[in-house]
């Protein structure tokens, strides 16, 4: 029994007198720990389209579709992200997501900004034509990269950065085509009351077709919500396996 | 000698303002500071003069008086906590209906239907998504029903591209809206005024239509208004970001019609007096059944029950020592007010006016748990108020309700909930205060004009004594 012990034992009796009040901490719930290698081995696996089920649980419309609108709108939506890659490569002679970026007049940034576990942020597009690349997130998937196992998956020559400036680029290109895209155009009617009426985007879509245009940009035999797995391991293998049960659940799979 | 021991408990009042500030124990604070409030005036008799005793018959014990040490003692540290007994068993019901709400998916599903009508205008869901959220913590309260909403709204707002701090800002000063017309929170700081008892007819629905509706509206208003303003000023964000869900984002939608429940029971006690603890149980055991979550064998059903309302006193927990510790220091302050009175007596405001205006003036001292705010060093300055002035209790509750809730719960990072916010969501302090400070004197200078207005010259049947 040394001094440290002793210490912690006697701290909840010293907090509840002389200490800070105890605040509610915030617990996310817990899961089984998987390794990184199996989880990115069994995700890669998963069709495209079989992941609308995990991209329409985080849009915040989606009691109001039908399980038929999904699939569509997840057709669509994968098919408008690779037309718009082919477009920009096509354009700008390249597939290479930082010369698309420079070409499109993008203002790329690279801060650091740590995240913790609960919400860890890799990108953010502010509209019109500025992007950061949060590196952190990026720096510790590039130390997973380091190991065999986990290479392997994702590809020998893959660059996190790239796909998520890929992903962060089509947000873009919806800004600049909002018009006419797809992501953009389709609607749903909320309410209507008389003339009155309530026709909204649907957030989701952009992100399936960000997500295909940068599968697409990159060459990626997988589709890349992978990445949400793969990124957040570093911060929390059990965040990273509870999204990965979540990820399989979702996709009518085994985890 | 009464100026010296004055003093001395003046410097106690700002020890105890520092302390409450610097984030300690407020249980243990209140308790000490009780003591010292208990051995100063009293053993203060003793050195004092026999006209200041004469002039404050308050402090007269002993032999012809008709009153004894140990029974002022006993008054102190028995009787005033006994009598806040009252207030805790609303607490604990109010608890286990916020339980309630967030088991059966009722609370959810609600945030999801208006976000539903909103779609993707941010503006519009965060007018709607305010207006829901108010209302649910009409009769939701304590930081785990805040906690089992804000898993839903924040996330939901921060895909629209709200910008997190306001979002956070935006979420925590309508909860604090609400809780302008929650019942449990009204017996609460009503028994910082009055006994449980006394002035029957200060009820929420007397509350409610001389003040409380125009506080909530006004908090409500402001608040949405602000966070429109700070989202038109602010650039849209699309983030790429990763995070499990929270069981309550991915639990099934409650039927319809069970999603009036939430503000049965404050209907119920403003519209006809019914018991506040009836209310909770009627639309709790119809949330339950309406739910289904009755459907299994009886004893399944009891276990049921009783995990809620255990979890539900558990929210409540931290608050409950210092809830039955208050009412010690509440009944002290009444042996310190002549000593306070001797030293402050002639600078304390004893209009209504000033009072309002002193008090809009110095509501930042609602924050960190300041000399304003109830659930902090406020309930000292309570104390020192409405013992060396006359003021009718509405009044004096409109005027510390104000720091109290929109202060101190929608503004400061001390608050529980929204210290949990900012770990949530990443939020910095600062940048939740840049905007929630301006939103706490926006809303508390309105709140106080409505004060003004609406509670003055009610007369001496609401007086306290």
């Amino acid at each position: 029994m040394n001094w440290e012990y002793i210490k912690q034992k006697l701290k909840p009796i010293a907090d509840g007198l002389f200490g800070k009040q105890r605040i509610t901490r915030y617990e996310r719930p817990h899961y089984e720990i998987r390794k990184l290698d199996y989880m990115l081995g069994k995700l890669a696996m998963i069709p495209a389209i079989e992941w609308r089920h995990y991209a329409f649980s985080r849009e915040p419309l989606n009691g109001k579709f039908s399980p038929s609108q999904r699939l569509e709108w997840m057709r669509k939506s994968i098919e408008c992200g690779k037309i718009y890659a082919q477009r920009m490569i096509a354009e700008y002679e390249s597939d290479d997501a930082d010369i698309i970026a420079h070409r499109l007049g993008l203002e790329v940034f690279y801060p650091q900004y740590p995240e913790k576990t609960d919400r860890v942020l890799f990108a953010d597009f502010i509209k019109p034509d500025r992007i950061n690349i949060f590196m952190d997130a990026v720096n510790r998937a590039e130390k997973l990269l380091r190991k065999e196992s986990v290479k392997k998956i994702p590809g020998d020559n893959i660059k996190p950065a790239k796909i998520i400036l890929s992903h962060e680029i089509f947000h873009h290109i919806e800004e600049k085509y909002r018009h006419e895209i797809f992501t953009r155009t389709e609607k749903i009617r909320l309410w209507s009351l008389g003339p009155l009426h309530n026709d909204s985007g649907i957030y989701a879509l952009g992100e399936i077709a960000a997500m295909s245009f940068a599968q697409e940009l990159n060459h990626l035999t997988y589709f890349p919500y992978l990445m949400d797995v793969f990124l957040v391991y570093d911060y929390s293998p059990e965040e990273a396996s509870g999204l990965y049960e979540e990820m399989m659940t979702l996709a009518g799979l085994e985890p | 000698m009464d100026y010296a021991i004055g003093v001395i408990l003046l410097l106690t009042f700002f020890a105890l303002a520092w302390y409450c500030i610097k984030g300690f124990n407020l249980m243990i604070g209140f308790l000490v500071i009780t003591i010292l409030w208990t051995v100063l005036p009293l053993g203060g008799t003793l050195f004092v003069s026999q006209e200041f005793l004469a002039a404050n018959p308050v402090l007269l014990f002993g032999e012809g008086t008709g009153k004894t040490l140990v029974g002022i003692l006993n008054r102190i540290y028995q009787s005033a906590p006994e009598g806040w007994g009252t207030t805790l068993v609303n607490v604990c019901w109010g608890a286990w209906f916020g339980r309630v709400l967030m088991d059966t998916g009722i609370a959810s599903t609600l945030i999801r239907k208006t976000v539903e009508l909103g779609g993707d205008k941010p503006a519009v869901t965060i007018s709607l998504l305010n207006l829901v959220t108010a209302l649910i913590f009409t009769s939701m309260t304590g930081a785990g029903p805040v906690i089992a909403i804000g898993v839903i709204v924040l996330p939901i707002l921060m895909s629209l591209g709200v910008p997190k701090a306001i979002a956070m800002f935006s979420f925590m000063g309508a909860v604090a809206s609400g809780i302008y017309l929650n019942p449990v929170n009204f017996a609460q700081y009503r028994a910082f005024f009055i006994k449980p008892t006394d002035m029957p007819d200060f009820t929420l629905g007397w509350y409610a239509a001389h003040w409380g509706y125009a506080a909530l509206a006004i908090m409500l208003i402001v608040t949405t208004l602000l966070a429109l303003f700070y989202l038109g000023r602010s650039k849209s964000h699309r983030q790429w970001a990763a995070q499990t869900r929270t069981p309550q984002a991915s639990q099934k939608d409650a039927p319809i019609y069970t999603l009036i429940l939430p503000v049965v029971p404050v209907i119920l006690n403003i519209a006809f007096n019914f018991s506040v603890i009836g209310g909770f149980v009627i639309a709790g055991f119809a949330a339950l059944f309406l739910c289904g979550r009755m459907s299994g064998t009886f004893r399944e059903n009891c276990q049921l029950v009783n995990k809620l309302y255990y979890e539900g006193v558990v929210d409540t927990a931290p608050l409950v020592g210092f809830l039955l510790t208050l009412p010690m220091f509440n009944a002290v302050a009444v042996y310190a007010s002549p000593y306070f009175n001797v030293v402050i007596g002639e600078i304390m405001p004893k209009s209504e006016l000033v009072v309002c205006v002193v008090f809009a003036a110095l509501l930042f001292m609602g924050l960190f748990r300041g000399p304003m705010t109830l659930v902090g060093c406020g309930a000292a300055t309570l104390g020192v108020l409405s013992n060396v002035a006359k003021f009718s209790v509405p009044f004096l509750y409109g005027v510390f309700a104000i720091p109290t809730i929109t202060v101190n719960i929608g503004c400061c990072i001390t608050q529980s909930w929204v210290a949990w916010g900012l770990a949530y969501t990443k939020v910095e302090s600062r940048d939740f205060l840049k905007l929630s400070i301006p939103n706490a004197y926006a809303t508390g200078i309105l709140q106080y004009a409505a004060v003004y207005f609406l509670l003055t010259g009610l007369g001496t049947a609401w007086m306290v004594g």
